[in-house]
């Protein structure tokens, strides 16, 4: 609760908690390093500053947003979400076997991606529901459910890879509108959506309420669980919309549609701001630190950075971000597990 | 409570004997046998299946495919212990196999300690960071994960590579007394060593205090971090170690290859009994563990059930496994 | 001035109903009666104060009447219905709130959202926010109070007070659940507030008084007189009698709250012999200061038993933990017979013979799932190795020598400590820092909590003990009383700082009046 900005480092006692008005650094930082990295890329690197390459940028962090609305509702709360590699996978692959393809006759159009996500939303309440019931802490559930969305995956996908044929599903992400492909436009509205779900829900609110002080909920006869299996899943939908996005992308559902995306996402949300503890931050923290993330990658591979780095970037950011905002309330008893 | 009474030590006053608590719960008695009975069953089960399945041919073929998985399993347990998870051990096992495929031309006979070493010591920065920094395990771990995958991406060009000397490897294939392939049997003593070392000095103490109650065992004056560190560096070890059995099998290093081990190895873990909440459990259990995923990965196709079911059912056995086993009094608010 | 309550029922029979009433509550925890048949009766639009030693009962009392805490025995009536109250929603139902001591709102979220948690009713439709409404909602509470924040502030940018006056705002949302007049508690809400601040607290009181009950608890007697009309005490889970504040003093409440024998040197063994003392002492702390005190002088001889007393947020813990490296310091200098004590962390200090019994035995004292054995070994571990080895048969024989000299009540030594009871529990801890026999300078803090009479007094015995055998020993008691006849000496904290020393020799001791009056 202690925030690095606006913390007066005279000594007054005993400490009382000081009124903090206007933005703190934590809510002004991360956009502050998006626009520094920017402005530090755009000026070494011809390549980056071009139009085309902006384009590239917002479309490349289209799934990823998406996949970041989810989960930023989940860290929110203070719980954590290693699933959507599954999710993503059995929905890519639900989808791809539901519009027109070429493994069967199907071709249900939205209807197929609307299942597809129905489907997502399940094994995202799966997962809240092993939370809430058999109290067995998140991060195992969801590498669980996680675990079993691959096998759905695996199971429907059958050994021959479902190449999609339908047009609309294809055309989201070749077709552009004002230059940005429709997916960059479906993200956008993914945000839109999550930001009025955050802000004027009680869904939202609730979630942003448990991650703050779960106990008061409790205490003032609320009943949380119902609450955080809909943010698992919700949370699922969002994964299972951005596996069609993958499949989309790819014109075929894979089974690994999902894969790194879980460890990126919590990565852009911890980048923009979101404490893994819970209570703070939101989808737009969470949308800058997309940028971020995705800037940076699409950077150094300007750069010429290999593009195999990808990863080990967004390992060490999410240790950086995740010291930098645990170190200011660090106890000498502390327990970290 | 205003009028103290000095009282003779050996007048009890009422309510001062009784036992607070009982004994075990009937899930704790039932968890502390499972990873046996799952094992028995299982075997049994295979046996009715197919009948050709209880031949010492089948049996060692399994048991050498569990080595790698034991001991990958039985050094996170040592974590798990303490009270943390280790994410990062399929990702440094990768990691290693590529050190090792690009180190043995140049350095011999010397890599396999080379590649186990440099496997501890990456173990032990990851130690570090949580200890020091204050990161929850997982979190740095999962960094850890992620940077090690890039890494051996970029060193390896994304792309097996092989093994032409196999004579470096060649004494993992061996078999004990003509029956016990040697990984096994190494897994099996390396297991023995830490479980010795733990049983013998104080270091079972402090690993099991930290892990039940990590202030209590701070307040102690227990070394708290440097157990925290030591079972990480041992977990980073032994993850080089399984590397290294990997090798000896496939006669390659690869940046992807034990990926796919770190769902079997947590769901080990976690079969075995160890509580994922700390301090209850042992690197017996988690070797008994690595048993019993091996042989339902290996025996679900006896049966006639696809692999494909081979993820969901890790998924639905880690999930339950950690319901069972959770030290639920610990925790009170679950995230 | 003491009114006996057993006249109440004929009373009640004829008298007009009473906003709330107890009687004989009963609630166990193991080893000790927190509750042991409490009676209470609060009148409509009435202020009443609730008075009491820590561990007198009050807060298992207050929690009892929100639903927290299911009681064993006894009845609450509220305005003459007999109910049952098996949460905080049921209590409020039943026109029952409390403020709580910890304040319990969630920080990030608005003051509006807080004021309205849990009972949105029209500021939520179709599980959408209509933020007006809410505001509206919201602001209609803090006009009760005549507040002026901000119903949309977020909660954590407001002051200490002004998040006070948003809990009262959500507690008076009770209102809409009944039709009666609410019963409103408020719990230490002047622990952590600045005098013009209180001020305004107590104008809001007396303006709830106007249309609502209060039961309002303090540690500070005399804000106790001032805002209430008649004050209960409380000792030993009892209901001890209650005073009518226009006739009452401090000095009276407090007596009736320690009981009239006042305390005695009951727990001095025969001292005699502690005369000599020699000048230097073992223990010297010049100038510690840490994030919650500042500038703290103290020094303990050896075989001294110093005693710190101080209300809630004197910063005597962090002392103590500091003193055992366990909170880190700013400044100051702390020496243990003529050496620089290592204050950055545990090990050193342990290293160092300085031990620690935590207040909190369960979370930090003990391992709980781990043997007696292993427990009381914990920390000086060559005691039962030989080399790097360890020795079953030697950590058995020392193990079973101290069992069997602390009177530990255990089954067997390999035992789990958490099945042993309290008292015994407690000795492990103790013997943990006496295996090696090498042990300087012994912090307690609080290491009577939760044990009954006898657990107390042979841990009192065993402190006396080890004292006579020349430990130095920094105490942070329960209660005055306890403090008072445990120590030879006794520091008075406040705000971070040790204001007052209070000589404390066997014969010469001071009343617990004394102390309070140098506390505030």
């Amino acid at each position: 609760m202690t925030s690095p900005a606006g913390a007066d480092t005279e000594v007054v006692l005993p400490p009382r908690p000081q009124p903090r008005r206007g933005v703190s650094l934590r809510d002004a930082g991360p956009p502050i390093a998006l626009a520094v990295i920017f402005l530090l890329f755009a000026l070494i690197s011809p390549g980056f500053r071009t139009i085309g390459n902006v384009q590239n940028i917002m479309d490349a962090a289209a799934v990823l947003a998406v996949v970041t609305c989810g989960i930023t509702f989940v860290l929110m709360m203070g719980s954590i979400d290693l699933s959507a590699p599954g999710v993503m996978g059995a929905a890519a692959i639900a989808v791809s076997l539901l519009v027109a393809n070429n493994r069967n006759g199907n071709d249900w159009g939205l209807l197929g991606v609307l299942v597809a996500v129905l489907l997502a939303a399940a094994l995202g309440c799966l997962s809240g529901l092993a939370l809430v019931l058999l109290k067995v802490p998140s991060f195992m559930t969801t590498l669980g459910v996680s675990a079993v969305g691959l096998g759905v995956a695996t199971l429907l996908f059958g050994g021959v890879q479902p190449n999609i044929s339908d047009e609309m599903l294809r055309g989201w992400a070749i077709e552009r509108f004002l230059g940005l492909a429709y997916l960059t436009w479906i993200a956008f509205g993914c945000v839109l959506i999550g930001w009025l779900i955050q802000c004027y829900s009680r869904l939202g609110r609730y979630a942003f309420a448990i991650g703050g002080a779960e106990e008061v909920l409790a205490l003032s006869g609320v009943k949380v669980a119902p609450y955080k299996v809909a943010v698992f899943t919700l949370a699922g939908a969002f994964y299972g919309l951005a596996g069609v996005m993958v499949t989309s992308q790819l014109s075929a559902g894979l089974v690994q549609a999902g894969k790194g995306y879980d460890f990126a996402a919590i990565t852009a949300a911890v980048v923009g701001g979101t404490l893994l503890t819970g209570g703070r931050g939101g989808i737009l923290h969470s949308a800058v630190g997309v940028l971020l993330v995705t800037v940076l990658t699409n950077g150094l591979v300007q750069v010429g950075v290999s593009p195999y780095w990808q990863g080990g970037v967004q390992g060490l950011i999410v240790v950086a971000a995740v010291a930098a905002a645990v170190i200011p309330q660090r106890r000498r008893n502390q327990v970290t597990k | 409570m205003s009028t103290p009474v000095l009282a003779t030590p050996d007048v009890g006053p009422t309510g001062d004997t009784a036992p607070v608590k009982g004994g075990p719960t009937l899930g704790q008695r039932l968890t502390s046998f499972m990873p046996v009975i799952a094992l028995v069953v299982l075997l049994a089960a295979l046996t009715i299946a197919d009948p050709d399945f209880l031949t010492q041919r089948s049996l060692t073929a399994a048991v050498r495919t569990s080595a790698p998985l034991a001991v990958l399993a039985a050094g996170a347990t040592l974590v798990v212990l303490c009270g943390g998870i280790d994410l990062s051990i399929a990702a440094l096992c990768s990691l290693t196999t590529v050190l090792f495929a690009m180190w043995l031309p140049d350095l011999g006979g010397l890599t396999t300690l080379a590649a186990i070493g440099v496997a501890a010591a990456i173990g032990a920065v990851q130690g570090l960071a949580h200890v020091v920094l204050r990161i929850p395990s997982f979190i740095v771990t999962l960094g850890g994960m992620s940077i090690f995958s890039a890494v051996a991406l970029v060193i390896s060009d994304a792309g097996p590579i092989r093994i032409v000397d196999r004579d470096a490897t060649k004494w993992l294939t061996l078999y004990v007394g003509g029956v016990v392939p040697m990984s096994f049997f190494v897994a099996v003593l390396v297991v023995a060593a830490i479980s010795l070392v733990l049983k013998l000095t104080p270091l079972e103490s402090f690993v099991r205090a930290t892990g039940y109650s990590e202030s209590a065992a701070r307040l102690a004056g227990t070394p708290v971090d440097l157990v925290k560190v030591a079972a990480f560096t041992v977990s980073g070890a032994c993850a080089g170690l399984a590397a290294i059995m990997l090798v000896s099998r496939n006669f390659s290093g690869s940046p992807t290859m034990a990926d796919n081990l770190l769902l079997p190895a947590v769901a080990a873990i976690v079969v075995g009994g160890t509580a994922i909440t700390g301090g209850h459990g042992s690197l017996w259990r988690s070797l008994v563990g690595a048993l019993v995923i091996t042989l339902l990965r290996v025996g679900l196709p006896i049966v006639g059930v696809p692999s494909a079911y081979e993820q969901i059912l890790y998924g639905a056995i880690i999930v339950a496994a950690v319901a069972l086993t959770l030290d639920r009094s610990k925790v009170l608010i679950i995230k | 001035m003491t009114t006996h309550l057993q006249s109440q029922p004929d009373a009640q029979a004829s008298a007009p109903v009473h906003a709330l009433e107890v009687r004989g509550l009963v609630k166990h925890y193991p080893g000790v009666k927190a509750l042991d048949g409490v009676d209470l009766v609060v009148h409509q639009n009435e202020v009443l104060g609730l008075a009491g030693e820590n561990g007198a009962g009050k807060s298992t009392l207050l929690k009892a009447l929100v639903g927290l805490v299911r009681p064993d025995a006894g009845e609450i009536w509220v305005r003459g219905e007999k109910v049952r109250l098996r949460s905080v929603v049921e209590a409020a139902d039943h026109g029952i709130g409390m403020v709580f001591q910890e304040q319990s709102l969630v920080p990030n979220l608005t003051a509006a959202e807080n004021i309205v948690l849990g009972s949105e009713g029209a500021g939520v439709r179709r599980g959408l926010y209509r933020w007006d409404t809410m505001r509206k909602l919201a602001q209609e509470q803090l006009d009760k109070i005549g507040s002026q924040i901000d119903p949309l502030a977020r909660t954590d940018t407001l002051t200490f007070a002004e998040r006070q006056m948003v809990e009262i705002a959500k507690v008076l949302r009770i209102e809409e659940r009944t039709s009666h007049p609410p019963v409103i508690i408020l719990d230490e809400p002047t622990s952590v507030l600045e005098s013009a601040e209180i001020e305004t607290l107590f104008t809001q009181v007396r303006r709830l008084r106007e249309f609502a009950s209060v039961i309002f608890v303090s540690h500070r007697l005399d804000e106790v007189l001032d805002v209430c009309d008649r004050v209960l005490v409380l000792r030993g889970g009892q209901s001890v009698g209650e005073v009518s504040t226009a006739s009452a003093a401090p000095a009276e409440l407090h007596r009736m709250m320690i009981g009239s024998t006042g305390s005695e040197d009951h727990y001095h063994d025969t001292a005699a012999e502690r005369s000599d003392q020699p000048l230097q002492p073992r223990l010297v702390v010049k100038g510690l200061s840490g994030a919650t005190f500042r500038d703290v002088d103290l020094d303990v001889h050896a075989g001294e038993i110093v005693g710190i007393v101080g209300v809630h947020g004197s910063g005597r813990e962090d002392v103590c933990r500091a003193l055992f490296g366990a909170e880190p310091i700013e400044a100051g200098e702390v020496t243990l017979d003529g050496d620089k004590l290592d204050l950055s962390g545990t090990r050193a200090a342990c290293a160092a013979g300085v031990g620690y019994v935590p207040a909190e035995r369960k979370i930090e004292g003990m391992v709980g799932p781990m043997s007696v054995a292993d427990n009381m070994t914990l920390t000086k571990q060559k005691s039962r190795c030989s080399g790097p080895l360890v020795m079953p048969q030697k950590q058995a024989t020392l193990v079973d020598k101290w069992i069997e000299r602390l009177s530990i009540r255990t089954p067997h030594r390999g035992t789990a400590i958490q099945r042993l009871s309290g008292g015994n529990q407690q000795k492990v801890v103790l013997a943990r820092w006496l295996v090696a026999g090498d042990i300087r300078l012994l912090l307690l803090d609080h290491p009577t909590r939760g044990l009954d009479i006898g657990a107390r007094s042979e841990v009192y015995r065993l402190m006396r003990e080890l004292a006579n055998s020349g430990v130095a020993t920094v105490l942070l008691a329960d209660s005055l009383e306890e403090a008072i006849g445990m120590s030879d000496r006794i520091i008075v904290m406040s705000d971070g700082r040790a204001t007052a020393e209070v000589g404390c020799p066997s014969g010469a001791k001071p009343t617990p009046l004394d102390l309070v009056k140098e506390m505030v």
